[in-house]
Formats: structure tokens, sequence, C-alpha cells
């Protein structure tokens, strides 16, 4: 228990330290134009790789080919200007009911 | 409907909320996850209040339980959280206050909040930003309790659908910004290609700092002149 309550506050700290130390520090210094560009595109880099992350996992093991129709279910409604709540409903009902198709099948 | 951004802490807490439904769900999975590998679910409820971390909470469970000792599982966690550096120093100039202020401030930092507050322009939409986190915070604690109390089988979270919120959100978000900015395309299919590599070899954590190497084609390649 020890243990755990040790990893438990240094994470805490450590995951402070990371996200305090460039407010902190940089403050209201401009980065130079170059590399505001590249801070601006970190965005959807990130966003696509949060994607695929979630999607795939470490190896690859968590993938599972049912989750593509509801992504593309609520891509759909998207593209229809829908809420971004009912593009998720959309998406998990898509998933749902092929997971269910699946089963039966 | 035009495409303008919709800013202010009453649109982080419409996007926060979204945000929520997702982590709530991955909540409930890290709770279950923790207790099922022997972490007393207090401990469990405790890391999601002080670190907030999803990626991170899993690195450190999963590589505690894998037998690593408590150096190896936190380096693995911290790894995976240094994408947090560049983004809360992005973020610098867009906070308030004095130094520790900005710090406290910076602390609201989490992938969804972060993604969602840039705005199309450049810069970030700090109220947006802290809206969003505000609203994860208690929904992220909320799940893990009901995780860790419960213990939900990985099959209910599957057969739900549940484990498609956090990606579909994502991806939302994602078609959002390309959108607004749909110059940053290739950077998109770019991080797509490195994730999906990346995931082979390193944790997510990693992989997901790697795919910040595709946000350097955001820079505009210098055009030819013609004679």
């Amino acid at each position: 228990m020890t243990t755990m309550i040790v990893a438990i506050v240094a994470l805490a700290v450590i995951n402070f330290v990371f996200k305090a130390a460039g407010p902190a520090i940089l403050a209201d210094r401009e980065f130079p134009p170059r590399v505001q560009l590249v801070i601006e595109a970190f965005s959807p880099a990130l966003l696509a790789g949060l994607l695929v992350v979630e999607l795939l996992g470490q190896h690859w093991e968590l993938f599972d080919w049912t989750t593509l129709p509801g992504l593309l279910g609520a891509a759909v409604a998207w593209r229809l200007r829908a809420p971004q709540l009912v593009c998720i409903a959309v998406g998990v009902v898509v998933t749902v009911l092929t997971r269910l198709a699946t089963t039966l099948t | 409907m035009d495409d303008e951004v919709p800013a202010g802490w009453r649109s982080g807490f419409r996007v926060g909320a979204s945000l929520a439904a997702g982590a709530f769900a991955l909540a409930v999975s890290f709770g279950a996850f923790a207790t099922l590998h022997g972490w007393p679910p207090a401990a469990a409820i405790a890391m999601s209040v002080v670190v907030f971390s999803g990626s991170a909470q899993f690195a450190l469970v999963t590589s505690m339980a894998g037998g690593a000792g408590l150096t190896t599982g936190l380096t693995a966690a911290a790894l995976i959280n240094t994408r947090f550096i560049p983004m809360a120093a992005a973020s610098a100039r867009d906070l308030r206050g004095s130094r520790w202020r900005r710090a406290v401030e910076g602390q609201a930092v989490v992938d969804g909040s972060w993604v969602s507050a840039q705005r199309p322009a450049g810069g970030l939409d700090r109220e947006k930003m802290i809206g969003a986190t505000l609203v994860q915070w208690p929904a992220w604690i909320l799940g893990t309790a009901i995780g860790a109390i419960f213990v939900p089988s990985t099959r209910f979270i599957h057969t739900a659908g549940l484990d498609l919120i956090f990606p579909c959100f994502f991806l939302l978000l994602l078609l959002d910004a390309l959108r607004s900015r749909p110059e940053h395309r290739r950077v998109a299919v770019a991080a797509v290609a490195i994730a999906a590599l990346a995931c082979l070899a390193v944790p997510p954590g990693v992989a997901l700092l790697l795919c910040g190497v595709a946000a350097s084609l955001g820079i505009p390649r210098p055009r030819r002149r013609t004679a």
C-alpha cells in the first residue's frame, strides 16, 4: 500500500510540473512565427494521433472493425451538421447494432 | 450555419459535457482495471483525483501489475505525459496572472480540452479550456469510483458501445479542426500514419508524442519561383 501511495503522489507531482513548467517560465513571451505554425499544427496532429491510438492501442490489440461503421455514422451525422452529442449517439448506436448483427450471424 | 467556433466558459462547459461522457466511460474501465490489478478502490479513486490523466494512470497500473518496480512504472507514466510539456508551453501566452497562477491554470491542459480550445486563427481560448476540464474532472473521478466499486466487465462496456465514445469524440474534433483549417489535412494524414506505425512498437503515450513530428508539416513549403 505504501508503494501505491508513493506512486500516486509522485505521478501527481510529475504531472503538475509538466503542465506548470511552460506557463510559469514562458509567461508572455512570443514564439517565432515558424514555431507558432508548428504549435498550431500540433492540435490536428495530436487529435489524429489520439483517434488512432484509441482505436488501435499498443500492438494494435484494441483494433475492432465494428467501431468503423460507428465512426462512419458519426462522420455522416457531422457532415449533416448534427450537434456533437447527437453525432456521438449515432456512432454508438451504429456500433451497437453492428456488434449485435455480428453476434447473430 | 457558419463555421464560427463558439468561445468562452459556456462553450467550454458544452464541449466538456461531451468529453466528460467519454472520460466517464474510460474512467469506469480504469477503476475496474485498477481494482482487478490489486489496487484498493480508495487508491484508484485518489489517483484519479490528483493525477487526472487516463493514459498515465493506465500505464502506471499496467507497469506495476506486470512486475515492474515503482521507478519503471513512474517512468512509463511520465513518458506518456511528456506531451503536456509542449502543450502547456504553447498555452502560456493565453493564461493569466502571476507565474504561480499560470502554473495552476496550466493544470487545465488535458488532451480534449486543449485541442477544442484552439482558436482557428491561432492561440488558445483560456475560458473554454478551463471550462471543459472543470466538467471532465468530476466525471473522471465519479467514473473511477463506480468502476472501482462495482467493477463492471469490459464485455458490458463493449456491448453497450461505450468504448466508441472517446475515439468518436476525437474524430469529431479533428473534422471540426480541418473544416476551419483545411491546410492541416496533410498534418492529420501524416499523424495517422505515424500513430498507426508507432502503436506497433511503442506505448500509446510515446506514439502520441511522435505524432508531434507531423506538426512540422504545418510550416508552408517555400514556393518555387517560375521564370
